[in-house]
């Protein structure tokens, strides 16, 4: 690991501050960012703690929103009584990532800036894209059995890991930033980007910019909400597919829907298409289906990762089925 | 001494759950494992390896590494005095690569500095000039490409030609089986200490399987005399096959020697996984004839293992997997070829169930598919086939000792089924915490394995094992150098010591080379029969002599043989093996069939275990070894792409946790008394891995009706279409 200096401010002035030094980087729980130094992945110069800021609080907005400071840790809002409440998804998502002791250091603020699992990003030695620009992507042709079907480029075909960001896409969730030129605010769906040719760029943050808050719109209906998550065992493990899901019925008939598909893109894939599809029609496991086959549409898989669009589409389905209680 | 009353027998005898002696210590966070271990005026090595799989060393430039602050030492292979090379079986694997590397994670230099991140940005520092070549990938291939080391690509072949080769049956399956390879995950990493003495000697204090064969090696390396290293055991957390190899041992001594300072070493896990060997992945190719009411005629067939870069035990490891070949059954006719082959891939070697479990999954796969073809229920298949003492292996060897295989198969499937309903907790389902299993999605299976596989080592390699008992004043210590391995091998030395001498306090003196000769490793489940028998031996000396009414303290030093073995010859027949354990598993599982998720939910399993010495310790056993049966079925194997290791991490490689893991029920534990082994007590550590997999693979089988030739099944094997 490379030697770096270590600083921890008192205020959001002073952090956003002490990021516009050369090679800082901000350190929240440390569980994505330190193994990746360990790794040599990430070299900063500068780590700026940002666990003493005042960012750790959950409070309800005048208009039913909810704001969530930067550093709340994801076990505490996954256990927070408002989102178990009003969005069922956000704390199943929240439950459903890493492990206990992880979600009890890890920040939410952090959660939306981890960065991707491809073993190629992860090993200094082989060429990335998205760790070298230009250096080429060897994963196209190696090992991607858990690496995009949706949204990749020729240059990087990575994927983004956040259970979490995929709850926040379906919820139309909002990013709060502060800059030394002010404050930022950017929809979860404008955060993440997709990789172009440009895959060094996770998200749209400006540089430098800290994201202190994170605020989920008011939706009534979002307690008819789940998340679904498909991995190679039953804890501890990335997703290989998942599935944000929100519903809202009129009878038998969908008036309004919410799906987002984690572990397929670069980005929490919002599944606009298929809500499209779905709003005003039957709310039927044929439906889902047809709206799910729309969405895969766009699917390019590589060899070894076609069975994630079967897999998308199946776990999708069932989450509506289950969210309508349409009898299987 | 006091005179013990010989009516009221000693507590924590032979038979009774005795605790470990090493169990609070464990539990509570103090026991000291090897990565504890401090000396004042330590430093801190590292070692660098190679970011290839296959490459030319062009030039190698220590300088810049030298230059750094804090840095003691940098060494290479010139810097070796004795033979540049280890290994178990052939001394191929070099302590420091020379002119080539051959697999990602060789190792080239090593440091020593005054804090482990000063030796490791010392190792970035070292200039290595690699041209990289081609890597052979492909263990089929590497039987005729040309040698990638001066000793060939081919580590073992093997023919077994048993009774007819020509004979056929009325029946006949084939099938084709791969198994993925395997890691031994075990949680302490590769870590040692080792001390430079006065006399030009070593200390060193480490984790490993076999103290003796360790030191060895490193006095041939250091060009010491044998009696110059000096071995301790250092707390070993987990093994399971791969600390028997060398890994770190050669470099701290080498640079203990170069810096005259003490110097310890504790891999990442990340170098763990690059630094140890695994279980061989394999490609078998079988053929079964059988009679029309069931009778097994002849199986055919053919192996070949991916050894690696290096041969560690790749040539026992393809014996076992030969004589094993058809199971537990009598089989009159069988022709039976192995390849073990050398590639650019990971050394591959020892690893609980040592290539029966490979086996097992093929030859319990084509039992199940010829009980198919036959119309037969699978269970009474194998009942029809079972072996039985005075039948003979496919080499020929009579089977003289217990064989309770029948016995197994009755037990263990007579074992009442969980409830047939999917659990109601989410959790509890397929897909665990993900939460996505619906209940009406997901179909029940049920499988059944037997398996056999040998005690000791085998085929001529005939070893021994050797302790001491010393009573006084009222208190017996045992002293002999087997690997405490967390099999608990402690408890049972202290066990039989309170049996057979009638005293409750016994100590365990610390393993070393230097107060007594070998043991022999840990491995093979041959402890409790080889040192077992050795504290039995000497313990039962000490005991003649008090009785013939000796006071005062009393030694006894005794060294405990098993009956010769033979290698096999060219025809693959020949006495190789000691003795057999037997084991059947019935596993039981949920598989979501659009998901591709699979939940074992129970493990049922009868146990040829000659003797229960430890009831605690045997289930212990059992559900550790179906815990690592499980992930080899459904989720663990090293991702390799080109040589290349992608997932050398837990987050990444993945093992069963704690909600993954099935209910164990043991179903019978067979105690037929083993002729020759202390107490009639079989080794019961490796059964409970080796057919515990082909079962669960059985299992998902019935679920889907899927073929799934290999193993580990994964969600894009189940039901999923893929592109």
């Amino acid at each position: 690991m490379k030697a770096f200096e270590y600083e921890r401010p008192v205020g959001v002035t002073e952090a956003v501050a002490l990021a516009r030094r050369a090679g800082s980087r901000f350190l929240g729980g440390g569980t994505n960012l330190v193994d990746l130094m360990k790794l040599g992945v990430e070299t900063p110069d500068l780590l700026v703690d940002l666990t003493g800021l005042d960012l750790a609080e959950v409070l309800e907005q005048p208009d039913g929103a909810l704001r969530i400071g930067a550093t709340v840790r994801n076990s505490d809002l996954s256990a927070n009584d408002a989102v178990r409440a009003r969005y069922p998804v956000l704390s199943q998502a929240l439950v459903a990532g890493a492990s206990g002791q992880l979600r009890n250091m890890a920040t939410v603020g952090g959660n939306m800036l981890q960065r991707t699992r491809c073993p190629y990003f992860q090993d200094v030695t082989k060429a990335c894209n998205k760790r070298v620009p230009g250096s080429g992507c060897p994963a196209r042709a190696g090992e991607h059995r858990n690496l995009a079907i949706l949204g990749a480029s020729e240059a990087c075909i990575a994927t983004s890991p956040s259970d979490f960001a995929v709850a926040l896409a379906a919820l139309d969730a909002g990013v709060t930033a502060l800059t030394t030129e002010g404050e930022v605010s950017l929809t979860v769906s404008d955060f993440f980007r997709l990789p172009g040719d440009e895959p060094q760029r996770d998200t749209n943050l400006p540089p430098g910019a800290l994201v202190t808050a994170l605020t989920v719109p008011r939706l009534d209906w979002a307690t008819r909400s789940a998340y679904r998550k498909v991995r190679d065992r039953a804890s501890y493990a990335f997703a290989l597919v998942s599935v944000a899901a929100a519903v809202d019925l009129d009878g038998d008939r969908v008036r309004d829907v919410r799906l987002a598909l984690g572990g397929v893109a670069h980005a929490p894939w919002r599944a606009t298409r298929a809500e499209e599809a779905l709003r005003g029609g039957p709310a039927t496991e044929e439906a889902f289906s047809a709206a799910l086959r729309g969405e895969l549409e766009a699917a390019e898989p590589l060899p070894h990762n076609g069975f994630k669009v079967d897999l998308a589409h199946n776990v999708a389905v069932r989450t509506l089925t289950e969210l309508t209680g349409v009898p299987a | 001494m006091t005179v013990t009353d010989r009516r009221t027998p000693v507590r924590g005898g032979v038979g009774t759950s005795a605790p470990r002696p090493d169990g609070v210590a464990k539990v509570a966070g103090r026991f000291a494992f090897s990565s504890d271990l401090f000396a004042d005026g330590m430093v801190w090595g590292h070692v660098l390896r190679s970011p290839y799989p296959s490459a030319r060393i062009r030039r190698i430039d220590v300088g810049p590494a030298l230059a750094i602050a804090g840095v003691h030492a940098v060494v290479t292979a010139s810097d070796v005095p004795g033979v540049n090379a280890y290994g178990l079986e052939h001394t191929d694997q070099p302590v420091f690569a020379e002119d080539v590397v051959r697999f990602t994670g060789e190792a080239v230099a090593a440091i020593a500095a005054d804090h482990p991140e000063t030796a490791r940005r010392a190792a970035a520092a070292v200039v290595v000039e690699y041209e990289p070549l081609e890597p052979l990938v492909d263990a089929e291939a590497a039987i005729t490409a040309a040698p990638i080391h001066p000793d060939g690509n081919v580590f073992a072949h093997l023919l077994i030609s048993h009774g007819d080769p020509a004979a056929t049956g009325d029946v006949v399956v084939e099938g084709t089986y791969e198994v993925g390879m395997q890691d031994q995950a075990f949680m302490g990493p590769e870590s040692g200490l080792a001390i430079p003495a006065d006399d030009g000697g070593v200390d060193l204090h480490m984790s490993t399987q076999w103290l003796h064969v360790d030191r060895d090696q490193v006095a041939s390396a250091l060009a010491l005399p044998p009696g110059l290293v000096r071995m301790t055991l250092a707390g070993v957390g987990g093994a399971f096959g791969a600390r028997e190899d060398v890994s770190l041992q050669v470099h701290i001594c080498l640079l203990a020697l170069h810096t005259g300072r003490p110097v310890k070493m504790v891999f990442s896990r990340e170098e763990s996984f690059l630094g140890h060997v695994h279980r061989h992945p394999c490609r078998m190719a079988y053929r079964h004839h059988a009679t029309r009411d069931g009778r097994l005629v002849k199986v055919e067939a053919r192996m070949v293992f991916d050894g690696g870069a290096y041969a560690s035990t790749s040539g026992p490891v393809l014996t076992n997997a030969c004589c094993f070949a058809a199971g537990p059954y009598a089989v009159p006719n069988a022709v039976v070829e192995g390849w073990a082959v050398r590639t650019n891939n990971p050394p591959c070697g020892a690893m609980r169930g040592f290539g029966a479990v490979q086996a097992c999954f093929a030859h319990e796969s084509q039992m199940d598919k010829l009980a198919a073809a036959l119309g037969m229920d699978p269970v009474e298949l194998r009942l029809r086939n079972a072996m039985q003492t005075g039948d003979r292996l496919i080499t020929g060897q009579l089977i003289s000792g217990t064989a309770p295989v029948a016995e197994l198969i009755r037990t263990c499937s007579a074992a009442p089924l969980p409830p047939q309903d999917p659990a109601p907790d989410p959790m509890a389902r397929p897909g665990g915490s993900g939460r996505s299993a619906d209940p009406d999605r997901v179909r029940r299976g049920v499988g059944f394995a037997v398996s056999i596989k040998n005690l000791m080592y085998s085929a001529g390699f005939d070893d021994f094992s050797t302790a001491r008992v010393r009573l006084a004043d009222g208190a017996a210590t045992v002293t002999c150098a087997a690997a405490e391995v967390g099999q608990g091998f402690v408890t049972l030395a202290q066990q039989i010591v309170r049996e057979v001498l009638q005293v409750e306090d016994v100590v365990i003196s610390a393993a070393d080379t230097s107060s007594i000769a070998s043991a022999g490793s840990t491995s093979a489940s041959r402890q409790t029969w080889m040192s077992g028998g050795a504290v039995e031996g000497a313990a039962r000396a000490v005991l003649r002599r008090r009785e013939a009414g000796e006071t005062g303290e009393i030694e006894e030093t005794y060294e405990h043989h098993h009956k010769p073995t033979t290698p096999l010859g060219a025809d693959g027949q020949g006495d190789a093996h000691v003795s057999y354990v037997f084991a059947a598993h019935r596993a039981v599982v949920d598989v979501d069939l659009d998901l591709g998720l699979v939940r074992v939910v129970e493990i049922a399993t009868s146990q040829d275990v000659g003797r229960v010495m430890n009831p605690v310790q045997v289930t212990g056993q059992i559900e550790g070894g179906i815990a690592q049966g499980v992930g080899l079925a459904v989720m663990e194997e090293i991702v390799m792409d080109g040589g290349l290791v992608r997932n050398a991490s837990f987050t990444d490689y993945l093992i069963p946790t704690a909600l993954d893991m099935p209910e164990v029920t043991v179903a019978a534990l067979i105690e037929q008394p083993e002729p020759g082994a202390p107490f009639g007590a079989k080794g019961v550590g490796e059964p409970p891995t080796i057919s515990s997999s082909a079962a669960v693979a059985a299992a998902v089988r019935d679920a889907t009706g899927l073929d799934l030739p290999r193993i580990p099944i994964r969600p894009q094997d189940i039901a999923l279409a893929g592109s």
